[in-house]
């Protein structure tokens, strides 16, 4: 009886698996050229060669899905392109740690060549399931990678593991909200404490804010569903508000805006994309930027130039400043021209979606 | 291979879990959603002593007893406060999101390089190099077993009896002169210790603690029990406990699954839950010939 159970099962499983993947028959060609390609990975490179590289995101929001974006483009500048001689099978743990770890497994059974890890918890989960099986890791999106155990105090690898870091150059966010805001007293900051990245910025934050002259306003969340009341309460006690790389708040980055738009409080943001959904100004990240910067080390590491332990992890040198123009028409509120002049890029739009 | 290997991982880890919820919503008929704290409690817990230095295996007690512990919490609430059953779960499980922050220090906490119950001198002199690969998922299956052996024996005991006669007939129990509250309570801190166990263990092979990791345990553990308990209804020699077990394996393999056929990212959820249906249904089809 129990065997007819199984038979059950496996004819389930088998019916799923020939209707999910008939249109997906090339996948599987590709598969014996990524094994084959494995073993001599780390040999001298051939122009010839192709790769299968792995990549694991943790959630879904602009900036990694700019990081992602960003990879594909430092690896095509160094000539491995997606569809050439480069294979890319992508995965999103849509912010679920135990799909995470079951998406670098899979990875690992497929004998990936690289995994590339976009977001700390999926840059812990890949180290975690790789370490063993010798398949290098490059992460990115990751702020503090020593912090998370991905990397020694010194910026030193702990392993087949190295990327780039998206700390925020806080004094200069500091620097430049002064420069907008000349009487503003008290940054309002939401984050969610299930974030280990945003608890090291807020500290950062909290010790570089009286240098110049303002106070820090926490608001924690723990999830989506505490962010409007978080909002609400927050806006009554503060001169602005400014937006870290928080996965959570960010995601639901149009609904803060819409609350402080109502109380006329500038929302000042931390990358590129936040500025072009209505945040007022940010000295920031460029996800895509980061993003190449990884995909030129993950070609390195590809080609066996370098191995990834003898990578230190890299962090972008110089913040940009980026403005919306609308924002500030909007706000009643003028850009020093200083700024505008060497901005990276001022919007004069806002942008109502990403696709 | 590997991706066999990385199914039963993920699925004896939870099975460990499932056992619990098997108590609560089996045996009691008790919705306990304290388990999305307890899991990660038990996570926060051992990367907290692992870090000050206690033995790893010491750590699998103490987790399951400070899960007991929380379990019953919920267990008081609703006997003694009278709180419907569903809301002292929830109170329990918002409770514990802030004191496993504070039990942990912080969201994410990794501890890569020091021993764990998978990664020790004893380990590697009793599994050979070339056995690596398979060394997590043997002591996974051992944990498991023993887990399940005390559970079916525990299940014979007096106790044992009357938590399955307080699931079936409550006012059999009060006729015996038993208090039917104590023996929830009872009930809960079991599930709720196994749940937290099931975190220590995760945490410790994982190599990190994260505040988000008990999201939906809950919906996991219930998955894992109906399978489990579904497929095998009709068979008469596996035991209930046994069910649960292959039930998690299957769930995660599911996902696994699903994952495997790299369709689009955003529609992995959908697969999973089509593939459960697909068993559902199959095993429901099968009962039906059965009866004719």
């Amino acid at each position: 009886m129990k065997k007819s159970v199984k038979i059950m099962l496996f004819a389930a499983l088998a019916a799923t698996l020939t209707g999910c993947a008939s249109g997906k028959s090339p996948e599987s060609t590709k598969e014996t050229n990524a094994t084959n390609t494995t073993a001599a990975a780390t040999a001298k490179s051939e122009e010839t060669k192709a790769y299968t590289i792995g990549i694991a995101q943790f959630a879904e929001h602009g900036s990694l899905d700019n990081c992602r974006e960003g990879f594909l483009k430092g690896l095509a500048e160094e000539g491995l392109e997606e569809g050439k001689n480069l294979t890319v099978l992508y995965e999103n743990a849509q912010a679920d740690g135990g799909t995470a770890s079951q998406i670098v497994n899979n990875f690992l059974a497929k004998k990936t060549n690289l995994i590339c890890a976009i977001a700390t918890p999926m840059a812990q989960a890949a180290y975690s399931g790789a370490k063993k099986a010798d398949i290098p890791v490059i992460f990115t999106a990751v702020t503090d990678p020593a912090a998370a155990a991905l990397a020694n105090e010194d910026g030193t690898p702990v392993g087949e593991i190295t990327g780039t870091s998206d700390k925020l150059p806080v004094e200069k966010q500091l620097e430049m909200i002064r420069k907008i805001l000349p009487d503003a007293k008290k940054i309002g900051i939401l984050y969610s404490t299930s974030e280990v990245n945003s608890e090291t910025a807020i500290k950062e934050y909290k010790a570089a804010a009286a240098n110049y002259g303002f106070e820090i306003v926490e608001g924690p969340v723990t999830a989506t569903a505490d962010i409007p009341l978080a909002a609400d309460s927050i806006l009554e006690k503060v001169d602005c508000l400014n937006n870290l790389t928080d996965n959570t708040v960010v995601s639901s980055l149009p609904l803060i805006l819409d609350k402080a738009g109502k109380k006329n409080i500038p929302v000042f943001g931390s990358e590129v994309e936040q500025v072009k959904i209505g945040c007022l100004a940010a000295m920031g990240l460029d996800y895509v930027d980061l993003g190449k910067q990884t995909g030129v080390m993950a070609a390195k590491v590809l080609k066996g130039e370098a191995k990834a332990s003898e990578l230190n992890f890299e962090v972008i040198k110089d913040a940009a400043f980026y403005g919306n123009s609308k924002v500030a028409e909007t706000l009643g509120i003028t850009l020093p021209k200083d700024m505008t002049d060497t901005a990276a890029e001022i919007f004069t739009d806002i942008s109502k979606g990403t696709k | 291979m590997s991706i066999i290997l990385g199914v039963l991982e993920e699925g004896l880890v939870y099975a460990i879990m499932a056992l619990g919820v098997y108590i609560t919503y089996k045996i009691l008929d008790f919705p306990d959603l304290s388990v999305d704290g307890t899991f990660p409690l038990g996570g926060a817990v051992t990367v907290t002593l692992i870090l000050a230095g206690f033995n790893p295996l010491a750590t699998l007690f103490i987790a399951f007893a400070i899960g007991a512990l929380a379990g019953c919490i919920t267990g008081f609430i609703h006997v003694k406060l009278k709180v419907r059953d569903l809301l002292s779960g929830i109170i329990v499980m918002t409770a514990l999101y802030s004191v496993n922050l504070r039990v942990a220090g912080k969201a994410n906490v990794p501890f890569f390089n020091v021993n764990t119950i998978f990664e020790n001198s004893l380990v590697n002199r009793l599994f050979p190099a070339s056995l690596s690969s398979i060394t997590v998922v043997i002591i996974l299956a051992l944990i498991v077993l023993i887990v399940k052996f005390i559970l079916d024996q525990y299940l014979k005991t007096r106790s044992g009896y009357l938590l399955r006669a307080v699931g079936d007939n409550e006012t059999l129990v009060t006729s015996l002169a038993k208090d039917r509250g104590m023996v929830k309570i009872v009930g809960l801190a079991i599930a709720n210790g196994l749940a937290s166990l099931a975190g220590s263990v995760y945490c410790q092979q994982k190599g990190f603690f994260e505040i988000s990791m008990g999201t939906g345990t809950i919906v996991i553990g219930l998955a894992n029990v109906i399978i489990g308990t579904k497929l095998f209804k009709r068979v008469g020699f596996v035991k209930s406990t046994t069910a649960v077990i292959i039930g998690s394996i299957i769930y995660k393999a599911c996902v696994s699954f699903a994952i495997y056929l790299g369709m689009e990212a955003s529609d992995l959820k959908l697969i999973t839950s089509v593939l459960f249906l697909a068993i559902l249904v199959l095993s429901n089809g099968r009962e039906k010939k059965v009866k004719a």
